[in-house]
């Protein structure tokens, strides 16, 4: 087998070739990117649990999703949503990637998935029968089978057949996406992997839904990031999932590529369980940009965390101007399309960015009135804009101070030589 | 200044603690070992008069004992004179299997049992989330590197080793605090139902650091040599395990014959894995005996208890650690350490 090297070497340039997305905005590529175009904004009234007693009840949820289509193999009613999401993502990714499956089980594969709540609305459907019932009543073995957080990965591994395979579930909150896909474009770029699925997943789910009402972050109506007027984020489910793979990889089996990953980087506040740290939010991107070999002055657009709750919004813009100065790019809040889909966030980011790059144009804030003087960027409001984009930065940040930043570039093909 | 290179040397594991059913600390859990009685519950772990009544009001049983484990480390790190650095070039991953089911069980019965419900204890919802533990050790001990948190069930242990090796592949951190913690709790045993064995609990950290970054006079104690995983896409889990066992030891250039000690955590395997290695080598550890099904602890503790038992025995220099997993899934995962000592 291949043993690494011992000696350094130069790694491998990381392309994205495939995208499987599930939103509120559109399912599959084609519908989610014409949403992203023409600003669809996805929220409506939460039908996956009774919101009797709450006081706002609008959320992001996905429809027309029927798993079957996209699950084979898989008993489905052994998975719970958020895996479900996850594998149907996958198998949509893969097929974008024109990858055929039987020569996909042969290679190495880095499976990474991000999530926050797992499968936490299992657990609520759990809880709300044992209130009912008394807790002295067995726990359901179906249902605690589905809980446990690596079966959103694993459960990929076994649907598409793959035994070389390194499942793995990044539990580091809202920022979990770029956490995977950073850890996917490692396992390629070392050689560790020859193909990673990356992304995040989550299904909305009650007690989330509780914790921010109870802090008084949900918005009584859409999610407006950076508005004057903005009052919270609005829970939101969602799958993102992309196929990387090396430049080389994809020029032999003539793959489409979107973009080039070019880095990440990935850091901890140690500060706060929930309050962002600015500074240390901008040591985030600093890293990730010197990741990805790219100066400051040449991304052309940053895909904010933006979850439009006041604090978020002015601590992220301030930091995006302590790294970018008094200029900085256009920064677009893809939450007030996606609504706030925790662990999927920043994949559901990342695959907007790198069709961004692919198609030339910026996604805008949607819902946006009043730009907030303490929030100084061009969020791109409501409509979306034709642009010649190069560098594209996607943020996700997390409670526990979990931060990271990816950052995609324009595919362009280089004259052979 | 762009970390364009990828940086081949093994991981070296030189320093690791453990809070675990023998207790507190490194020497406990090395005396626990040696005396081979089976205990499951950490003796008498209240978090806030273990750690303090400063910064520990909300947490968790999971929490408490992840923050222990990792100032058990740096305290005996710090009295052997080799303390450990931290702040940003410090990475922590931590292995989970539901982060606290305890605490995101109460939150939810929460949600269903107050007048309102979003009556929910909104300051405990930090601990609702898998990253809960790793989060509040940062916060403790300012780890200001990559801090993630990583649910791999069984295989959680070895999954986290793996990302800290792509980590420091990558030049992302100089060193890394690799470990799991599973509490044992009554939602874990109800959630449970009627397990085949007693549930255990308790974190185990190892410190990986590489040649690059070795402070002068560091101790290792072993040396990652290969670590591979594979799923049973056909149903045949004991096949995987073979498969993976045999890979792991292929990509360390290594035999059977020089294994010193063997686990696998997870499914009960040990026949299996004695037929691959050598009776003798599984013998010798016992990690699901002696502490229960400790989740994705499990392999970190074959890990801790491997190098408790080499520091006793001078023949294990040198020799091979054989550390596996297998899940009820047919996931199967192996590591290979080579102890320190003899030729390296």
């Amino acid at each position: 087998m291949n043993a690494p090297q011992r000696a350094a070497s130069a790694p491998q340039r990381v392309v994205v070739t495939g995208i499987g997305v599930l939103s509120s905005i559109g399912n599959g590529v084609e519908e989610f990117t014409s949403a992203l175009r023409e600003g669809r904004c996805g929220a409506g009234p939460i039908t996956s649990f009774d919101t009797t007693g709450f006081v706002h009840t609008s959320g992001h949820e996905v429809d027309g999703f029927v798993p079957e289509r996209w699950i084979h193999r898989l008993p489905v009613e052994q998975l719970g949503r958020a895996t479900q999401f996850t594998v149907a993502a996958a198998r949509m990714a893969v097929q974008d990637a024109g990858l055929d499956e039987q020569r996909l089980a042969g290679l190495r594969a880095q499976v990474t998935v991000g999530t926050t709540d797992g499968e936490a609305g299992e657990l609520d459907r759990m809880m709300a029968a044992s209130v009912a019932q008394g807790p002295e009543r067995p726990a359901d073995q179906l249902l605690a089978g589905r809980l446990p957080a690596h079966q959103l990965a694993l459960a990929v591994a076994r649907e598409l057949r793959l035994p070389r395979v390194v499942p793995t579930v990044l539990g580091t909150a809202c920022a979990a996406g770029n956490y995977a896909i950073g850890d996917g474009f490692d396992a390629v770029r070392t050689g560790e992997a020859d193909i990673a699925l990356v992304g995040g997943a989550d299904a909305i789910c009650r007690r989330t839904f509780a914790g921010f009402s109870r802090l008084g972050l949900v918005s009584s109506d859409v999610c407006r990031p950076f508005d004057a007027d903005r009052e919270g984020l609005l829970t939101a489910e969602g799958a993102g999932v992309l196929v990387l793979e090396t430049l080389e990889s994809a020029r032999t089996r003539g793959a489409r590529i979107y973009a080039e990953l070019l880095g990440y980087g990935l850091n901890c506040d140690a500060h706060h369980p929930t309050a962002p740290d600015q500074s240390s939010v901008a040591r985030c991107m600093e890293l990730a940009l010197a990741d990805a070999g790219v100066k400051a002055d040449e991304v052309d657009l940053v895909s904010a965390h933006g979850t439009g709750t006041p604090t978020n919004d002015i601590t992220e813009t301030r930091a995006i101007r302590e790294v970018f100065g008094d200029t900085p790019p256009r920064t677009v809040a893809l939450k007030a399309m996606l609504g706030h889909s925790m662990g999927a966030a920043s994949a559901l980011g990342a695959a907007a960015s790198a069709l961004a790059l692919a198609h030339g144009f910026v996604p805008p804030t949607v819902n946006h009135r009043t730009t907030d003087p303490q929030c100084q960027i061009d969020c791109v409001p409501n409509h979306s804009v034709p642009a010649d984009l190069r560098v594209v930065v996607n943020n996700g940040l997390a409670f526990g101070g979990n931060n990271a930043s990816v950052v995609l570039g324009r595919h362009e093909e280089e004259p052979s030589r | 200044m762009s970390e364009r290179t990828i940086h081949r040397d093994r991981p070296l594991i030189t320093a690791w603690s453990a809070v675990s059913p023998f207790g507190l600390g490194r020497d406990a859990f090395a005396a626990g070992v040696a005396r081979g009685e089976p205990a499951h519950l950490v003796p008498d772990f209240d978090t806030r008069k273990v750690l303090g009544k400063a910064g520990t009001r909300t947490y968790d049983r999971a929490t408490g004992l992840a923050v222990t484990a990792v100032r058990e480390l740096l305290d005996e790190a710090a009295a052997a004179r080799q303390p450990i650095a931290t702040g940003g070039g410090t990475a922590l991953v931590l292995g989970t299997t539901l982060g606290s089911a305890h605490s995101a069980a109460g939150f939810s019965r929460a949600s269903f049992e107050g007048d309102k419900p979003y009556d929910v204890p909104a300051q405990l919802m930090p601990n609702v989330l898998m990253n809960g533990p790793a989060a509040a050790t940062a916060i403790r001990f300012d780890l200001k590197g990559p801090n993630t948190t990583l649910a791999g069930g069984a295989a959680g242990g070895l999954l986290a080793l793996g990302y800290a090796r792509r980590l420091l592949a990558a030049g992302r951190a100089e060193r890394a605090l690799v470990g799991a913690v599973e509490e044992q709790t009554e939602t874990r045993s109800w959630l449970a139902g009627e397990p085949d064995r007693p549930i255990g609990e308790g974190s185990a950290v190892l410190l990986v650091e590489t040649a690059r970054t070795l402070p002068p006079e560091r101790r290792v104690l072993a040396e990652l040599l290969s670590l591979d995983v594979r799923l049973a896409v056909d149903e045949d889990p004991q096949e995987a395990l073979a498969a993976t066992v045999r890979d792991a030891l292929a990509q360390a250039d290594a035999t059977p014959d020089q294994v010193w000690a063997a686990a696998v955590t997870g499914q009960p395997a040990e026949e299996q894995l004695a037929a691959l290695v050598g009776p003798e080598a599984v013998r010798r550890v016992r990690t699901a005996g002696l502490l229960g099904d400790t989740g994705s602890a499990g392999t970190v503790f074959s890990v801790t208890t491997v190098l408790a038992l080499a520091e006793q025995d001078p023949a294990a220099a040198g020799r091979l650690a054989v550390i596996a997993s297998l899940d009820h899934q047919g996931l199967a995962a192996c590591a290979v350490l080579r102890l320190a000592g003899g030729d390296r």
